[in-house]
């Protein structure tokens, strides 16, 4: 989960750097989120998206 | 330029000051929440779950708007970037709120203020959806070119770098953290408690985080200044 974090970092240094690329970098860091919390739906509760 | 278009552009350009007031104090309310959460894992001694770092990137995404606003300049982009970090985090908080939704269920970690903190992390979420889609209904400062506070000395500039270095370094120790616990792969489902440094050494925590942040601050709007004077 460390990696999500890296991810934000790097958005974070993009930011303060103008680069370009930070909308596109943050996108991929959200959908990371999502694919790491997708991950751990592991529990059989009703409504298990 | 004729007297109604000057009146017109100093118009423009006090709403321009209050939306930026607006983004800082969103990220000062972003680090209510984080200093809160980080007050638990430090103080209390109650370790993040997958779940609850999952909300912490949430939070971490909101916060890219209201720094790009600061830094570049008022843009859609920046607040639609927001919204779908806070849709992110949402998502992580729905997710546990569902887990312990069942009648007799005591909820995961402690509550604040009668509400648990995956809780009160969906309340800001929504708060931030909620936020950006009002100030996306007020186009003026959209529309008087602007390029961030780095060009502006003031009050206002200072405040903001303070907020803006305040959530840099709480992202940092949320990064850092995850390693002991975690190492470099997934996170157990319900981590062992540490022993925390108490509510005293939680807050001197809090406090020392917010006094780096003035530091870094300062030094950040001296040489802001600095340059200014160079190229003038």
């Amino acid at each position: 989960m460390l990696s999500m974090f890296i991810l934000w970092i790097a958005v974070f240094l993009g930011i303060f750097f103008r680069k370009k690329w930070v909308p596109v970098l943050a996108i991929v860091s959200m959908i990371w989120t999502l694919v790491l919390l997708r991950l751990h739906m592991t529990d059989p509760i009703p409504l298990n998206f | 330029m004729s007297i109604v278009d000057r009146a017109e552009t100093a118009f423009e350009s006090r709403e321009l000051v209050i939306a930026r007031w607006i983004n800082v104090l969103a990220l000062f309310g972003l680090i209510g929440v984080l200093a809160g959460s980080l007050f638990l894992q430090f103080g209390v001694g109650e370790q993040p779950c997958p779940l609850c770092l999952v909300q912490r990137s949430g939070m971490m995404a909101i916060a890219v708007g209201p720094i790009m606003n600061l830094l570049w300049g008022m843009r859609p982009l920046h607040y639609a970037l927001s919204i779908l970090g806070a849709m992110v985090g949402g998502a992580g908080s729905v997710r546990q709120v569902l887990l312990h939704i069942e009648p007799g269920d005591s909820g995961y970690g402690p509550a604040v203020l009668g509400l648990h903190l995956y809780t009160w992390a969906l309340i800001t979420f929504a708060i931030a959806i909620a936020g950006c889609a009002f100030m996306l209904l007020w186009s003026k400062p959209f529309q008087v070119g602007d390029t961030g506070v780095a060009g502006e000395r003031g009050f206002l500039r200072f405040i903001a770098l303070v907020a803006i270095a305040w959530v840099t370094i709480d992202l940092l120790i949320v990064g850092i953290s995850v390693v002991p616990e975690c190492g470099l792969g997934m996170c157990p489902d319900n981590p062992d408690d540490i022993s925390g440094l108490g509510g005293i050494g939680g807050v001197l925590m809090t406090l020392a985080v917010g006094a780096a942040a003035v530091v870094i601050a300062a030094i950040a709007d001296r040489r802001m200044s600095t340059s200014e004077a160079a190229g003038s």
